[in-house]
């Protein structure tokens, strides 16, 4: 444990609890001290202060010590009294204020870290001026009369040598009229000791006027107690001092080396020894035996068995009859009062021991008599006794909570005391390292009064901070709570001070609502101060307070306004909370040689456009042939490492800004910050191409740094956005930037304003990390920078390309013409242009004469020649690339049009993307070609739906029936069927019935399905033309119109259909050759009727091309029995022969070997049921609904066929009607798609109506290996029954 | 009546904190959960005090304020929950029986795969399943 003497509180009390010198003097002696300036107090106080003597001192006990340092205190007459608490506040309120402002420059500086402060000293983190404050508030309760410290041990009187008849002026001036009142009516004793002292001053004369006075006071008042001190030796006044021990004695600011200037070094001395003097031979002595005196007093009294019992019983009597507040009066003689000031002399010459029994003496007496206020003043003396004897913390502690509690129990008038006893008590904590104990009783000192609270919390808040471990939570809290009070004060340096100390605390946290307090209040206080700039720093922690209420993010908000628009400036905010940029959603799109028509098309990836590009795109190496092109191989080096743009192009850059806020913000003039510096030296580069380094950063010289946008000297040109970001809102704007000149264009970072004042900027380059780059190309290996870095090229000539009128959404089938316009700004030409679509399905490259053709009057079939040539230009295969014809140009003001065929090919979303490909015509630009990518998204509702089942049409060889349903699939429109056409040379089409008994109205209205039945007819061409099927110049198919009025009928053949019907055919392939499918095209145009629709123009066809329908039926064999269908024979001559011929077909792909068995007797009935079953079993087999029933003819005989059966079935059991003669059965060959004819004979016996039935075709496929593994659901064998052949012979008459 | 109740992760960020009273004090119970922080870290690092109750999650009353009584609890992952009351007799059995609700309520809600630990807690069925024992709170002890 340090000594206690060397702490803090008590280097205090060895300061303050100091004899207390009253000093009276004449105006005369004022008038001499004024003349350095100062006044007598002044000049005398330095010298009270005495740290090298030596004097022993004996006080009640016999032993003796000594004294090495000793103070005095120097008051004059008239301050002995209780101090004006008004005026004590108004004092501390100055105290306060002037070291506000002397922080004032202190407080532009950054705050420091709170890693920093915790470990400092105390002295380092407290502010000086906080002792400075509680001493002033320990004097607000000086001289006060329930203590005796403050009371004078000694009087000073001084008289001056030039006053008149000194003698008598010395007697008046300790006139008791003239004492402080505390004095006269005794709470003070007035029988002190005097000291008389006569001041000459130099310049007034020579001193022997004063010696003269001075032998006649020792004559008066004793020869002890005089004494003579001449000043002002110094005749010129010039005497200065580098540690003037005045200064700090002065408290305004006026120079200070002229204070004491005609006090020369003797009368340095001079009153140097006049103090000391004082002191160790008349005050000290003075105060040992008056200690002597009254402690034997009070031995005699007090002290002893009898004397307390005594004191005991009569304080008891005493008790019922004073019932004051403070107790009862005691004078300064009162024995209560002798004991407090034996105490208080002892605690002075520092015999705590002494003091302390006289307190607790004295402490117990006040109780008993309520007298609270002198109890509580006792009690915490005896607390300071205890700490200065180093002895029984508890009691010290407990004395000082005592004193505390008591001085607040009695109201107002103790509330000063209450604080300083507080005070003390603290610093006793503090001297303990209790800081957290001392915390709270600063806590409990802080009154009603908001400044004094204000520095007690702050107080109370370092001591949190200082307390091991450091309670950081707390210390921010009472910071801030000490900030609120010094701002209810106005006293805002402090504030912010405070709320410096507390930003620190919180900073790097999460609790967002006490930190946005914070700074916004210490904005607010920067902004009322006018230091803007660190407002607005504090302003900006704030404005990103999305978890506050809508009200207070208004507040924030228009306060933050408020405070820059005062500045007067535009702030620049590098990164502000305000918006939020959400710098993963930066896209950078520029176009080198890939341009793009819209926005959409430089969002496809590029992989995408890379594909559809391939083959058009001249390679690497042939774009590198020329190897005398020094310069177009540095380039595309280059090109490797850096982006290319074109000059007089923009560079977009999309950007999202966010609002955090549920208020809306506006944000105006959002532009990019580019740099561009023009390459100076780009010909000495050019020569230097064996290095591959780009170095033209550093050698370049740079044109223009600044953000500034107006200037037509700028050498490029920024876009500028404004938007209002409503509450949460979220908005991509894109940027722009347009190079003019050549160079390196640098793409920095964005900048915008905020509600019109706040300029905030966002770098890029501060956080590449998650940037991403939508047209990278090859830059694994480049950095992140490079990315945001372009080469600006020499302007080229750029397409611009349109289509027109392209709908966003139709349904499918829909046939349109369309128009592709292709624009060249620039005045230099193009050439060599290509073009490419990626779904040929949807759209296909018409011929330029279609331009001026008649939609869709110039597909109608014509009947003249000019038909074929039109259908013979069109041999080109399908995907490939659609070359211009080498004429064409594009430049200046006329476009080139150019039509399309576009047709809706399947219902869903689909992505069109079209590339065009063109050259530069001036051969010496850097880039040889480039591209324009067009891209639409489409989207094609299902219309119609058309289905088509084919089967062999069971009586006729190579006949099919066509069953056609149509299903309106749209929810509003209406339909009306055009024409079905059936594609090839081979197959024609034909209705079975009119159309307009099964079909009256003609037009499909919505959800309405439709059936129907064609009969195809196979002409036997397909051999010719099977491997020409692919081509669209064979579409030469048969047409079937479907319109009872209209006559005319589409041709198929003509340019867009047929190459549709090409791409049809294409993607609905199947693995299936196609030798025995069949396609189909159904037309049909929007009903007329509906007009209000968008789609009901006339202009338009639907065309739904139905491709591969197999023709095949349940066996690869179809066959036909030929012969007689009715006889007469008269069987009275013979039997009847009958020669027929079976027809049989191979429909399969493969050679196979048939046999026809027959039966002689229908005797089998496994064989009839056979040949029954297959009719039962089509129905239900057979989905669709439908089953090869013959029509009309065939219905009737089946009709018949039960009773039929009955009748035959009569004859089975008797004898066979007939039989087969000839071989019963024969075996052939059938190559694929192959008839042969086979030579059948039945003999017949009796006349009557037979059915020849019975028989059976076996056939098996003579599969390749290879084919057997492809299909295996495809059977490879099988047998049919017979078909019924009914043969009636009658008898010959 | 509760006037707050906190939930401040381990790090002493505040992972979920809901004010119960009518008027606009947000900021000060801000502050006296903040200030109570200090408190638990004291009883956490003081093991001489919480000796024979080292295991105990519940902290006791953390301080009184001029209205309030701030209690604590800590759970094993260190993630402290603070109860702001203004009634000045709380019986110690309901604060525990509160804390022992709030603290299952606290694991179904950081058992959420979507919770991301360290982050606040947005749960809309944690605050109502709060707020409904913090209404039982008043019940219980009013009974």
């Amino acid at each position: 444990m340090v000594d206690p003497a060397t702490t803090p509180l008590g280097k205090m009390l060895l300061d303050e609890i100091t004899p207390v010198v009253m000093v009276l003097c004449t105006p005369l002696v004022e008038e001499s001290c004024g003349k350095n300036g100062i006044s007598l107090l002044q000049m005398l106080s330095p010298f009270c202060n005495f740290s090298n003597i030596d004097v022993p001192v004996r006080t009640a006990s016999d032993q003796p010590y000594r004294l090495h340092k000793f103070k005095l205190r120097l008051v004059y007459e008239s301050d002995i009294r209780h101090p004006n608490l008004e005026v004590a506040k108004e004092q501390l309120k100055q105290v306060i204020t002037r070291t506000g402002e002397k922080e004032l420059s202190e407080l532009g500086s950054d705050p420091p870290e709170i890693s920093d402060v915790v470990g400092r000293s105390e002295s380092e983190i407290l502010p000086s001026w906080f002792q400075l404050f509680n001493k002033e508030l320990m004097h607000t309760v000086s001289f006060s009369e329930h203590e005796a410290f403050d009371h004078p041990v000694a009087c000073l009187l001084v008289v001056s040598s030039e006053d008149e008849q000194p003698i008598n002026r010395f007697i008046d001036l300790f006139n008791t009229n003239k004492l402080p009142s505390l004095l006269n009516d005794g709470a003070m004793d007035p029988k002190i000791l005097k000291h008389y002292l006569l001041v000459h001053d130099n310049q007034d004369g020579p001193s022997e006027k004063a010696s003269k006075i001075l032998t006649e006071m020792r004559s008066t008042f004793g020869p002890n107690d005089c004494q003579l001190l001449c000043i002002n030796s110094s005749e010129d006044g010039r005497i200065e001092r580098q540690d003037n021990p005045w200064a700090s004695h002065k408290s305004d600011a006026s120079p200070s080396k002229h204070l004491g200037s005609f006090l020369n070094n003797d009368d340095f001395s001079e009153i140097k020894d006049v103090m000391q003097e004082l002191a160790s031979k008349h005050i000290i002595p003075y105060m040992e035996q008056k200690i002597r005196v009254l402690n034997q007093q009070v031995s005699a009294t007090r002290k002893g068995f009898r004397n307390q019992l005594k004191n005991l019983w009569w304080r008891k009597g005493k008790e019922e009859t004073s019932d004051s507040p403070n107790g009862p009066m005691y004078t300064f003689s009162s024995i209560e009062s002798q004991i407090r000031i034996l105490g208080d002399y002892a605690f002075m010459l520092r015999d705590y021991e002494l003091a302390l029994s006289n307190y607790r003496l004295i402490s117990t007496d006040y109780k008993l008599d309520k007298a609270w206020k002198r109890y509580a003043g006792v009690q915490e003396m005896m607390g300071l006794a205890y700490f200065m004897l180093d002895q029984s913390r508890k009691e010290a502690e407990y004395c000082m909570e005592n004193a505390f509690t008591t001085y607040a129990k009695i109201g107002s008038s103790g509330q000063q005391n209450a604080t300083r006893c507080g005070l003390w008590w603290v610093e006793m904590l503090k001297a303990r390292h209790q800081y957290k104990d001392a915390a709270t009783v600063y806590f409990r000192i802080c009154g009603e009064e908001p400044l004094h609270s204000a520095v007690m919390l702050e107080q109370a808040s370092y001591c949190y901070l200082l307390s091991k471990p450091p309670m950081l939570h707390k210390y921010g809290f009472h910071l801030v709570l000490s900030g609120d009070r010094y701002k209810k004060c106005d006293q805002i340096n402090h504030a912010i001070r405070t709320y410096r100390s507390a930003v620190s605390v919180y900073k790097g946290t999460t609790w967002s609502h006490i930190k946005d307090h914070v700074h916004f209040h210490i904005g607010q206080w920067y902004a009322v101060l006018g230091m803007h700039d660190i407002a607005v720093a504090h302003m900006l922690e704030v404005l990103d307070c999305s978890h506050q209420s809508k009200t207070t993010q208004e507040l924030f908000l228009r306060d933050f306004l408020q405070v820059v628009q005062k500045t007067g400036k535009t702030f620049e905010v590098v990164k502000p909370r305000l918006p939020i940029i959400n710098i993963s959603s930066l896209k950078v799109i520029f176009e080198d040689h890939r341009t793009y028509a819209s926005a959409e098309a430089a969002n496809v990836r590029e992989s995408l456009w890379r594909s559809l590009e391939e083959d058009m795109i001249p390679s690497l190496s042939t774009a590198r042939s020329n190897w005398l092109e020094l310069q177009s191989k540095l380039i595309t080096k280059k090109f490797e490492e850096s982006n290319i743009c074109v000059a007089g192009e923009p560079v977009k850059v999309d950007i999202e800004f966010k609002n955090p806020l549920q208020i809306p913000i506006s944000i105006s003039n959002i532009s990019l910050i580019c740099e561009l510096s023009t390459r100076s030296d780009e010909m000495e580069s050019d020569s230097n191409s064996s290095t591959t380094e780009l170095q033209n950063d550093e050698e370049s010289k740079l044109l223009t740094t600044t953000g500034e946008m107006n200037s037509d000297t700028s050498s490029f040109t920024l876009s500028e956005v404004d938007i209002s970001l409503g509450g949460a809102e979220t908005i991509l704007v894109q940027l722009m930037v347009t190079p003019k000149v050549e160079g390196i264009l640098k793409i920095v970072g964005v900048r915008w304003r905020l509600s019109g004042s706040l300029v905030g900027v966002y770098n890029f380059e501060s956080n590449l990390v998650k940037k991403k780059i939508a047209k990278g190309r090859r830059k694994v290996k480049s950095s992140p920078s490079n990315d945001l870095k372009f080469i600006v090229i020499k302007s080229l000539p750029k397409l611009e390309g349109l289509i027109h009128p392209l709908p966003e959404r139709a349904y499918a089938g829909d046939l349109r013409h369309l128009v592709l316009e292709l624009r060249n700004q620039s005045d230099f030409s193009v050439k060599n242009l290509k073009m490419k679509v990626s779904h040929p399905r949807f759209l296909s490259i018409g011929n330029r004469d279609d331009m001026t053709k008649e939609f869709p009057a110039c597909l109608q079939k014509m009947t003249n020649a000019e038909q074929s040539v039109a259908g013979g230009n069109f041999n080109k295969m399908p995907q490939a690339v659609f070359s211009f014809p080498e004429g064409i140009s594009i430049q200046g003001e006329t476009p080139l049009l150019w039509p399309l065929w576009y047709r809706a090919a399947v219902p869903g979303k689909i992505s069109l993307s079209i590339t065009i490909y063109y050259e530069m015509g001036d051969v010496s630009s850097v880039i040889k070609y480039r591209l324009l990518r067009m891209h639409y998204n489409l989207e094609v509702l299902p219309s119609l739906n058309v289905s088509f089942q084919i089967s062999p049409w069971s009586s006729r060889l190579q006949q099919y029936l066509v069953r056609m349903d149509v299903v309106n699939q749209t929810s509003s429109e209406n339909f009306q069927i055009h024409q079905l056409s059936s594609v090839g040379h081979q197959w024609e089409i034909s209705l079975l019935q009119p159309f307009d008994s099964i079909f009256p109205s003609e037009s499909l209205f919505a959800g309405q399905a439709l059936s129907c039945f064609f009969m195809l007819k196979n002409r036997g061409e397909s051999s010719t033309s099977s491997d020409d099927t692919s081509s669209p110049s064979c579409l030469l198919g048969s047409d079937v119109s479907l319109q009872g009025t209209a006559d005319t009928l589409f041709d198929i053949s003509g340019s867009p259909l047929a190459d549709f019907h090409a791409h049809e055919r294409l993607l609905q392939s199947v693995s299936q050759d196609d030798t025995n499918t069949v396609d189909f095209i159904f037309i049909s145009q929007p009903s007329e009727s509906d007009s209000d629709s968008g789609i009901s123009d006339p202009q338009h066809l639907f065309s739904h091309h139905t491709c591969h329908c197999s023709i095949l039926g349940k066996t690869p064999i179809t066959w036909l029995v030929d012969g007689p269908r009715t006889l007469h024979h008269n069987f009275n001559a013979s039997f009847c022969e009958v020669n027929l011929k079976m027809t049989i077909y191979n429909s399969s792909d493969a050679a196979m070997f048939v046999r026809v068995n027959t039966f002689d007797s229908p005797s089998s009935s496994g064989q009839t049921s056979e040949a029954t079953s297959p009719r039962s079993a089509v129905p239900s087999g057979n989905q669709a609904g439908w089953h090869d029933v013959p029509v009309l003819t065939d219905i009737k005989v089946t009709s018949q066929l039960p009773l039929n059966q009955v009748k035959r079935s009569s004859l089975l059991e008797s004898v066979s009607p007939f039989i087969w003669s000839g071989s019963s059965a024969s075996r052939v060959l059938l190559q694929p798609m192959s008839t042969t004819d086979i030579a059948m004979k039945v003999c017949l016996f009796s006349p009557g109506t037979y059915d020849l039935s019975n028989y059976a075709l076996n056939w098996k496929l003579l599969t390749i290996s290879g084919q057997g593994n492809e299909g295996e659901t495809r059977q490879s064998s099988g047998s049919c029954p017979g078909y019924p052949y009914f043969l009636t012979v009658l008898q010959a008459s | 009546m509760i006037a707050c109740v906190a939930v401040v992760g381990h790090q002493n960020n505040p992972l979920y904190i809901q004010s119960f009273t009518e008027a606009d004090d947000a900021l000060k119970l801000h502050h006296i959960v903040h200030c109570s922080l200090d408190v638990v870290d004291e009883r956490v690092n003081n093991p001489k005090k919480s000796g024979p109750t080292l295991n105990e999650t519940f902290l006791g009353l953390l301080y009184p304020t001029e209205n309030y009584k701030v209690y604590g609890y800590l759970t094993n992952t260190k993630v402290k929950f603070i109860l702001v009351t203004t009634d000045l007799d709380v019986r110690d059995a309901d604060v525990r029986n509160f804390f022992r609700r709030f603290h299952a309520a606290y694991i179904d809600a950081v058992s959420n795969p979507f919770h991301v630990p360290g982050k606040k807690i947005t749960s809309r069925t944690f605050a109502e399943r709060v707020s409904t024992i913090v209404k039982s709170f008043g019940l219980s002890s009013a009974g």
